[in-house]
């Protein structure tokens, strides 16, 4: 039931544990009437295994779907396990240097991604990359290890913002803010009307207030800064990391006092029932939204504080990587040229009705206004960064959860909290 | 334990001329399980020994670094609140399941009609998995849930907090839960021990004119005193592994302040990646429980000799 997994688009909600029951269930249902689904062990040309942590049924049944087209195509053959999120989390190291690894994983691109490359894990995907020449620079970068090769393919990505319910706002009178000034002044409204203005799920996600931390960073410091600061090259005991707390504190006296005590999925519920005015969440917290109120959901981008910082965006981006050791590097390969390809992106993107973005630029994704307005904020981001966790790795996630959310309670002791995160920082780093 | 106990019988004097040719299949029933054990338990937890003085992400070969790992134990802020959350834990969760365990067996140890349904009712927790536990319990706390309905209902708003989020009731918040079973198990321990209690030395100490309060202070608690070592046994070992929970309902959150031993072993094992940091607690771990059970069944086994 552990929900620590910031850049996890889909998420077992609260039911968890009957969707578990049932994610048990129709696995081992699947199994029993075709063997592909089942897990196998990869031979030298044997199928190609996925491990994949998209255990949300929708995303679970999308991704089904793309190995099941794969298989009729005649290239190769693919089997899937899907394992439930968490437990994939912890085991992946585990199945990453185990001697016979699955083939290929559903993961995330940036740090996370480079930081098992440097210990030799992944496997070189240039080739594949040699036929993505279309993809967007900013994706290459991303999916390249630090000796230059590529070592990730992207799948999708989505983004974070500032979702809202327009009927609400027109209720309450407001626009959208674009500037720190006006986002306060939006916040001092609702407040005066009695809403908390801003809401947010702490209890049980606290990486989720990572995203505040992540975009006042890079909208005050700029996202260079920010990743020399998540990749250990800055301090967090930094005067410029104090200011962005310094922002944040403005903020504070405007959050939902009740966010502290409830998961992200509690504080969407809030949210779409007009318990709280807006929320800073990635769009992976509409897969719990009930369908009609899909199309009263808006979302401003993160307010700008200084116009002279280049524009930055959080777009996690996920995708696929593949172990080192895999007794079967070309059936591999072939299956990740597929999953880059424009009809598996779509069939995807299709079948999980997720709020996401193809990877690959010629796959159409859905043209929903929400998504429009997405594709176009990103579109028009000078630089993106991924999130806390992916920009920097899972185990420093805890330090910043105990330090953020410690900040939100006391902001008082912002210097002693600056300095713990520091130390906690270094331990990580130091391994 | 159960390995003395049954060595110790099989070699009584009269049975020395056989010991000498041992039957295999005794050697079978004491080698097999022992290879087992060896290779599922005491080889890994000789491992963890080893690993605690390793720095090691469980990705790369383990680098040995001396007793760094328990330098920095010293020092660390985190170590030594969880540590007293631990006692703390101890404390409240094993000394409230003791009193509340035995009384309820005191109360519900007479035969008398319906006396069954409150025992099943008390022993029902023990039957959920910690985790679903955790789920009611979340939603009993959580924010205008049935704790706060219940305070508005008597007038005492004030009081109302978010129970799982406040660093100052957090680990309260989480040890109600774990009481609420472990009250019902530690109960039928006691009523074991009371059933095995021979009437007649109550008789006895009511002829002697013994009052109910004399009967239980020098009858029924001396009497008890094998089911004791069992229950503090299991309390303090309950206590320590006391994991599920605790991480269920914060994840020894908020800002560490329901962290205990097992939860920060946990994420400095798993999420930290820092196995032979988290070797070195779970040593800790280890050492502390040794030393309270140690501690009791030494005094235990001299009381009796």
């Amino acid at each position: 039931m552990s929900d620590f997994d910031p850049g996890r688009r889909r998420f077992l909600g609260h039911l968890g544990l009957a969707g578990l029951g049932a994610l048990g269930a129709s696995s081992f249902l699947s199994a029993c009437a075709s063997s592909a689904s089942g897990p196998t062990t990869s031979g030298g040309s044997g199928a190609v295994t996925i491990q994949s942590n998209l255990s949300s049924p929708q995303a679970k049944a999308a991704m089904e779907k793309l190995i099941e087209n794969f298989n009729a195509q005649g290239k190769g053959r693919a089997s899937l396990n899907t394992i439930a999120s968490e437990t994939f989390r912890t085991q992946l190291p585990t199945y990453l240097t185990s001697a016979n690894p699955p083939d290929l994983y559903t993961w995330y691109a940036g740090s996370v991604a480079n930081d098992y490359a440097s210990k030799n894990l992944l496997l070189d995907v240039s080739d594949v990359w040699k036929s993505l020449g279309d993809y967007p620079q900013s994706l290459r970068t991303l999916s390249t290890d630090a000796s230059g090769k590529q070592v990730f393919v992207p799948m999708n990505n989505y983004w974070w913002g500032f979702f809202y319910r327009k009927s609400n706002f027109a209720k309450w009178g407001v626009q959208e803010p674009k500037t720190w000034t006006e986002f306060l002044a939006v916040c001092e409204t609702l407040k005066s009307k009695g809403v908390p203005p801003i809401g947010i799920g702490l209890g049980d996600t606290p990486w989720v207030a990572s995203a505040w931390f992540d975009y006042l960073n890079i909208r005050i410091n700029g996202a260079p800064f920010h990743r020399e600061l998540l990749a250990g090259k800055q301090r967090f005991d930094d005067p410029k990391v104090k200011a962005v707390f310094t922002r944040w504190r403005e903020a504070l006296p405007y959050f939902d006092p009740k966010g502290k005590a409830y998961p992200f999925q509690e504080a969407t519920t809030a949210l779409l029932a007009g318990k709280t005015g807006m929320f800073l969440i990635g769009t992976f917290f509409a897969d719990a939204a009930p369908k009609d109120a899909l199309g009263d959901l808006d979302f401003f981008r993160f307010p700008i504080i200084d116009p002279a910082v280049p524009l930055a965006e959080e777009a996690p981006t996920d995708g696929f990587f593949a172990s080192a050791k895999t007794a079967n590097p070309t059936g591999t390969r072939a299956l990740l040229s597929y999953l880059s390809g424009v009809e598996a992106q779509e069939a995807y993107v299709k079948a999980s009705s997720g709020i996401v973005l193809p990877a690959n630029p010629k796959a159409k994704a859905s043209d929903s206004p929400l998504v429009v307005k997405g594709k176009a904020m990103l579109d028009e981001a000078k630089e993106l960064t991924q999130f806390f966790n992916r920009d920097s790795s899972d185990a420093l996630q805890p330090t910043a959860d105990t330090a953020l959310t410690k900040f939100i309670d006391k902001p008082d002791q912002i210097d002693a909290i600056l300095r713990e995160w520091q130390a906690g920082a270094e331990k990580v780093f130091k391994g | 334990m159960t390995a003395t106990i049954s060595t110790t019988s099989v070699t009584p004097t009269r049975r020395r001329r056989r010991s000498a040719r041992l039957s295999p299949l005794l050697v079978a029933f004491v080698l097999v399980p022992f290879a087992v054990e060896s290779i599922w338990v005491f080889w890994p937890a000789l491992q963890g020994f080893w690993f605690s003085l390793t720095r090691w992400d469980g990705m790369s070969s383990p680098a040995f670094v001396g007793t760094d790992n328990y330098v920095e134990l010293a020092g660390d802020a985190t170590f030594r609140g969880a540590l007293v959350n631990t006692v703390i834990w101890l404390v409240l969760f094993g000394g409230l399941s003791v009193l509340g365990g035995f009384g309820m067996a005191l109360v519900l140890q007479k035969e008398r009609r319906g006396v069954g349904f409150y025992r099943a009712a008390l022993f029902t927790p023990v039957v959920f998995s910690l985790v679903v536990t955790a789920l009611v319990w979340r939603v009993f706390y959580q924010p205008d849930g049935i704790a706060d309905t219940l305070l508005r209902a008597v007038g005492l708003e004030s009081l109302i907090r978010p129970w799982l989020a406040d660093p100052q009731t957090a680990l309260y918040a989480v040890i109600l839960p774990a009481l609420w079973r472990q009250i019902g198990y530690v109960m039928v321990l006691f009523l074991a021990g009371l059933k095995a209690i021979d009437p007649a030395l109550h008789e006895a100490a009511r002829m002697d004119g013994a009052n109910s309060w004399q009967r239980l202070r020098h009858v029924t608690i001396p009497q008890l005193k094998g089911v004791n070592a069992v229950v503090l046994s299991v309390i303090v070992i309950d206590s320590l592994r006391s994991f599920d929970i605790v991480w269920s309902l914060t994840k020894g959150g908020p800002y560490h302040s329901s962290e205990l031993l097992s939860t920060y072993m946990y994420s400095t094992a798993f999420q930290s990646l820092r196995l032979g940091y988290a070797s070195a607690i779970a040593v800790v771990i280890f050492v502390l429980a040794l030393a309270v059970i140690l501690g009791y069944l030494v005094r235990a086994f001299r009381e009796e000799a």
